[in-house]
Parts: C-alpha cells; structure tokens; sequence
C-alpha cells in the first residue's frame, strides 16, 4: 500500500509491503527498511524498527493523523494520491489560516500586489492576523468581506497564476 | 479564620470556564461550599459543567453573549440560590462593572470592590498610584492626540511601546521602533483596545533594554491591611504572552526581595486593596525595578506560588471575601522551587495560530511533584470561541534545578491528540540551555529562541514515524471512531511506556531544543 503524507511543508511517500507474519517492508522517500509491528489495542502499535523499539499511539480527525512515537509527538495529513501535486503548483488561494472575523479586505479584484503585502486581516481572540501575499501578482478574486466570520481553511484571496510574476 | 463582615455563603457561582473553573471547583468543594457552574451553548457538556455538579446554560457560544454577559450572570447566580461570585480570570474578572452588579444584587464578589478595579484597571491611574507610593514606575507619557503622542515618543526615546490604557494581560501592546511606524501602531492600538477593552485610550511606556518580568503576589483584607507571598517570575514570554512562569525569582535575591515586596505592599495599603492581587515588575539587568500594572484578580500562573509557600490562594480569596483576617506576615514561609508551563491550543509551526476541535486523546503526567490544572479530558472540545488555553502542567522541586528536571519529564509524558498543541514547543524551551541557566528576558523567546527552534521544528519527521503512520492506516489502527468515549483512555499511558527512546537514535533527526 502506497500512501502520501504532507509531513510540515513537505509531501512524504510511504510504501508498506508484507513480508511475512507481522513483518512489513516498510519505504520511505526511497529509503526501505524492515519493521515489525504488532497492534496494542486500538490505537496503540508496537514497532521495531532498525532504529529501536517504539510504541506509537495514533488517533485520526478528518484526513489529519496525530502520532506519538516514543516520546515524540507528530502531526501528518493523508494526501489523496491524486491530488498531492496539485496544491503546491497553484499556489494562488490564500485560505484563513485561523478561524476569526475579517476586519480588515485591503484589496480589490484586479489590484496589483507585491511580496509580502498584508491583504487581509483577521482577528480572533483578541489576536489580529495579516494574510500576506506569498509573491508578487494581481488579485484575482476576493472572497472576504469585512465582518463575516470565517472558518480555518477557507479562501479569502485568489490571485492570478504566477506565471507571469516577476518576483 | 475567623467568618465575619461580608457574610458567610454556601453556594458560589463560578463565572468562567475551562481550567479555571475545574481549579476553582476543587477548593470550594474543599470548603464544603457548593460550585455552580456556567457554560454557553459551545461549552456544554465541559468539563467544567461535570465537575460542578450544578450548571447552568446562560447563553450562546460568541463570549460577549455568555460569559461576559452580566445580566445572564446574575440570574444564573440568584436561581441558583448562590450566595457569592468568583469571576475566575479573564472575562469579567477585572471589570469594574461586573463587579458593582453583583454586589448589588445583594451577591458577595470574590475579589477588590469595584472602584478598586476601575481605579486599578486604568494603568495611567495606577501608575498615578504608585508614583504617591514612591514607586518607581516605567518612564511614559500620556496625551489624548497622536501628534502630542509623537512628541512625547521622541522626548521618551525609540523604542517605546503602545499600551491600551485598559488593558491587560498584554493584549493591546505594541513595540515601535521609529516615528514612522507609531503612527500605524496607535491605530492598531486604539482599535483592538476599543473592541477588547470598550476604551480606545492608549499611553507610552519607554521601552526598557533586556529587561525581566518578577511580580509580586500580594494579599489585601480592604481595610488598610496587607501582605505578600514573596514574588513570582514570568520573564519568559511569547508576544507578551506568558509561557512559563515560576516561584521563586532566580534573579531575586534576599536583598531585591525585600526592596521588591515592600513596595508592592506599600501599593497594596495605599488602594486599601481588597482580595487577592498582583504587583507586576520589570526587572533591569542593573537590579533596578520599575511598577508596570497591578492585576486585580487570581492570576493563571497562581499555582507556584500555592507550591512554594503551602497556601491555597483561592481559599485565601473566599476567606477574604468572606471578612476574615489575612495570615500574619511573618508565618508565610517559602520551600523548593516551582515551575509552570501553559499548554496552548496553538500551532507554534504556523505562527502559533489559535486552534479548535474534539481531543481524541488527553493523558496527564502521573508523577511525583507534578501538578495539572487542566480544563480538558479525552473527547472534549476545544472551542474557536475562547482564549485557547488547554492546561497547565507545574512541577515542585527542592531546587529550581530539580524542578525544572520534573516539569521536563511531565512535559515528555503528556499525551495530547486531535487537536493541535504547543507541546512540543514547551518540551524544547525546558531544554534550552539559557532556560536552563535561567539567563533569559522578555523578548528572549522571539530574539533568540524561535528562530533556532523553527528551524527544528521543520526538520522531516524520522521514517519510524511515518512507517508508524502508514502501518497504522494498513492496520486499522487508531482510525477515525476507534478511541475509546470520553475519558475511557483516561489518561492512562499504559504499561507499554516507549521501549526505547528515540532521541539520537535517529540519523539526521532529532529533538529540537536538546543539545
């Protein structure tokens, strides 16, 4: 089974082979080592590893996975195969990265805008936040208007592809 | 104690939610006086509900409609048949007007009278205050227009900083550099004091170099009368945001101690306070202090200094509201060491964005020394709506050395899942050389710490976590459904402890922070 995880800002690739009773050919990013894995309840995996032996405990919400391996904590998404690209080259939607109210729409469809221009604020508890444009571009859509609570994850700002960007 | 004065009472309405309203439950229950709780419609269900036995709904989820809705408070509290108020901190806590309704519904306030709380709630008349008190405050101007207020930066000298004259807990505060940015900083200022305070009005405050947050906690019986529970650091910050906190100063020694806890005293007496307070410092590397704000309420970080000096300041609060007399000076005593860390519901890879959902997993430290005042079990929620604290971890030890050893250990054993934590965040600062050394200031953190730990942080995840992941999903473990109901883990980190740790066995990856 080949899966795909978006692990910080990078997609990792994960390919799980069974060898033989509770023994897995495990690849990561190219890299293929064995493991041993035996279930501990429902949410619960002991592994050997070539590294040592772990208990991980891993609980799912939505396509996101929480990990605890060893004493370490880990937060990774599930990336339909399929669209794992995708993301990375747009690159134009701006999504509220927290859930809050939008106080503050800078920019109007059409406007020019340079790297690092604040184009939207939000504020949730008491805390404001700029939505920035990450490169130079022209807006392409707004979809924030002032006032309107916002969920986390949502588009406020699209802009046109880079293609023609200078920066 | 003796009872008298304001009245004894049997039932207290908490006006608050999460940790500090389970924490508040406790010593009441404690004091064979009944809690009742309050919950708006995204809290139902809480913990803080559970805990109280009694709980009453008093409005929607947005806080402006429920917990800071005073007249939903009041009815709450008189059909309940409450006899007194604790307001927690946050919300109403420092609000004047909350305060005064209370009162006169004929309800005992847990905390200053309400003209204590406008007087000292307005940091431009605190410092008024403590001036009279002869001492010494931050050097800072005040001036009603922006142009007056541009002069006044320039004679103070860049940096200064923006504070909302209402406000507190360092909401509302701006550092500027140069006269072209005060001008963007004094709107800003003005309008987030304007909506989270009601007030737009804003002041200047010379921006000290390097400084150190010690605060004194101090105990008044509203008659002139008052005391300390020596002083509290909180130096370690984040965007003015107290992120560790401990008791007692490791930069205070017996001689600053003394200088630092007469003033606050002195400030203390002379407002007559009331309940239970906090005179706030900076600190300069020179030894000289300055009086920043008094808080007129229980602060988050109470528990070390519960720790250290043996006493339960919530106790304290309700036997001071109920017209007792205040422990003599000299029987406070102070042993040990204690630490504290907040565990945020934020995301410190993602500029600590506030986050919110339903934990699937919630496991406590079970330590020797190790306390947790949390808000939050396995399948409870985390609101969008409130201020995202999730818990608080503290750890005693005989030294601070010690201490800190066990605040690490119970940092590493916490299990937080389903909802995006600062905890790896906490479990590196604790192994910080300078927290270590206890060689930081207020602005440590943001200098000098996070840019080496968002460098850490964005390291690749080990391959045992991901082949963990994977196999898990092959497996069928711990999908979607699959844990166990609320509470039904329990915290229970099993007998199957990590067999191997996997700190340095792990190539290129390791634990930010350690060295």
């Amino acid at each position: 089974m080949r899966t795909f995880w978006r692990d910080g800002g990078r997609t990792r690739e994960v390919e799980v082979a069974p060898a033989s009773e509770g023994r897995y050919r495990v690849t990561v990013d190219g890299a293929a080592f064995e493991v041993v894995a035996r279930r501990l309840g429902a949410d619960r995996l002991e592994l050997e590893t070539p590294s040592g032996r772990f208990i991980a405990e891993i609980s799912a919400t939505g396509e996101r996975r929480f990990v605890r391996f060893g004493t370490l904590d880990f937060v990774f998404t599930l990336e339909p195969a399929g669209r794992r690209r995708a993301g990375a080259a747009a690159g134009g939607s701006l999504e509220a990265p927290m859930p809050g109210v939008v106080t503050r729409v800078m920019v109007a469809s059409g406007d020019p805008v340079v790297a690092g221009q604040p184009l939207v604020a939000l504020e949730a508890m008491k805390m404001e936040h700029l939505v920035r444009a990450p490169r130079a571009g022209k807006v392409r859509e707004v979809g924030a208007v002032v006032g309107a609570m916002v969920a986390g994850g949502v588009t406020l700002v699209v802009l046109e592809s880079d293609a023609t960007a200078a920066d | 104690m003796p009872v008298a004065g304001r009245g004894a009472f049997k039932k207290v309405l908490i006006a608050n939610r999460g940790e500090i309203a389970c924490r508040i439950a406790a010593t009441l229950r404690e004091m064979d006086l009944a809690p009742v709780a309050v919950f708006s419609a995204a809290d139902r269900g809480a913990l803080h509900t559970r805990v109280a036995g009694e709980a009453i709904e008093i409005g929607p989820a947005e806080a402006a409609a429920s917990y800071l809705n005073i007249p939903a408070l009041i009815r709450a509290a008189k059909s309940a048949g409450a006899g007194a108020v604790h307001p927690g901190y946050g919300f109403l806590a420092e609000n004047a007007a909350f305060a005064a309704a209370v009162e006169e519904a004929g309800l005992v306030f847990i905390g200053p009278t309400p003209d204590q709380i406008r007087m000292l709630g307005d940091k431009r008349a605190a410092r008024e205050l403590a001036a009279r008190a002869r001492v010494p405050v931050v050097p800072g101007a005040e001036a009603s227009s922006r142009e007056a207020l541009g002069a006044a930066a320039a004679q103070l000298g860049f940096p200064v900083m923006v504070k909302a004259a209402l406000g507190g807990g360092g909401k509302g505060m701006r550092v500027v550099n140069d006269a072209a940015g005060l001008a963007e900083a004094l709107e800003s200022a003005q309008r987030l004091a304007k909506s989270a305070f009601g007030d737009g009005a804003v002041y200047l405050e010379k921006h000290l170099e390097r400084p150190r947050h010690v605060e004194v906690q101090v105990l008044g019986d509203g008659r002139g009368g008052a005391i300390h529970l020596i002083e509290r650091e909180c130096t370690l910050q984040r965007r003015h945001q107290k992120v560790v906190e401990e008791c007692p100063s490791p930069a205070v020694n017996e001689a600053l101690r003394e200088r630092l806890t007469f003033a606050a005293v002195a400030l203390a007496q002379a407002a007559r306070y009331r309940g239970v307070g906090t005179v706030e410092f900076l600190l300069e590397p020179s030894g000289t202090f300055h009086f920043l704000e008094i808080n007129t309420r229980l602060q988050v970080e109470h528990p070390v200094t519960e720790w250290v000096t043996g006493r339960d300041l919530v106790r304290l609060q309700i036997e001071i509201a109920m017209g007792g007399e205040l422990p003599a000076q000299p029987s406070i005593e102070w042993r040990g060491h204690a630490i504290e860390a907040r565990l945020y519901a934020e995301d410190a890879a993602h500029d600590f964005l506030p986050q919110a959902g339903t934990l699937t997993r919630v496991a406590w430290p079970r330590a020797p020394f190790v306390r947790v005042d949390a808000g939050v079990e396995s399948g409870d929620a985390v609101p969008v709506h409130y201020d995202p604290i999730v818990a608080k971890l503290i750890a005693w030890g005989e030294d601070r050395a010690s201490a800190l050893e066990r605040l690490t250990r119970a940092l590493d054993a916490t299990r937080v899942q389903g909802v995006i934590t600062n905890l790896a965040f906490l479990k590196a600062l604790v192994r910080a050389r300078a927290v270590q050394r206890a060689e930081f200031d207020t602005e440590w953190i943001e200098r000098e710490f996070l840019p080496e730990f968002s460098a850490l942080i964005s390291a690749p995840a080990p391959e045992g976590a991901l082949a963990a992941v994977a196999l898990a999903e092959l497996l069928g473990v711990g999908a979607a459904g699959s844990h166990g109901a609320r509470g039904a883990d329990g915290g229970a980190p099993g007998p199957n402890e990590p067999l191997a740790e996997p700190f340095g066995t792990l190539g290129r990856w390791r634990l930010p922070g350690l060295e």
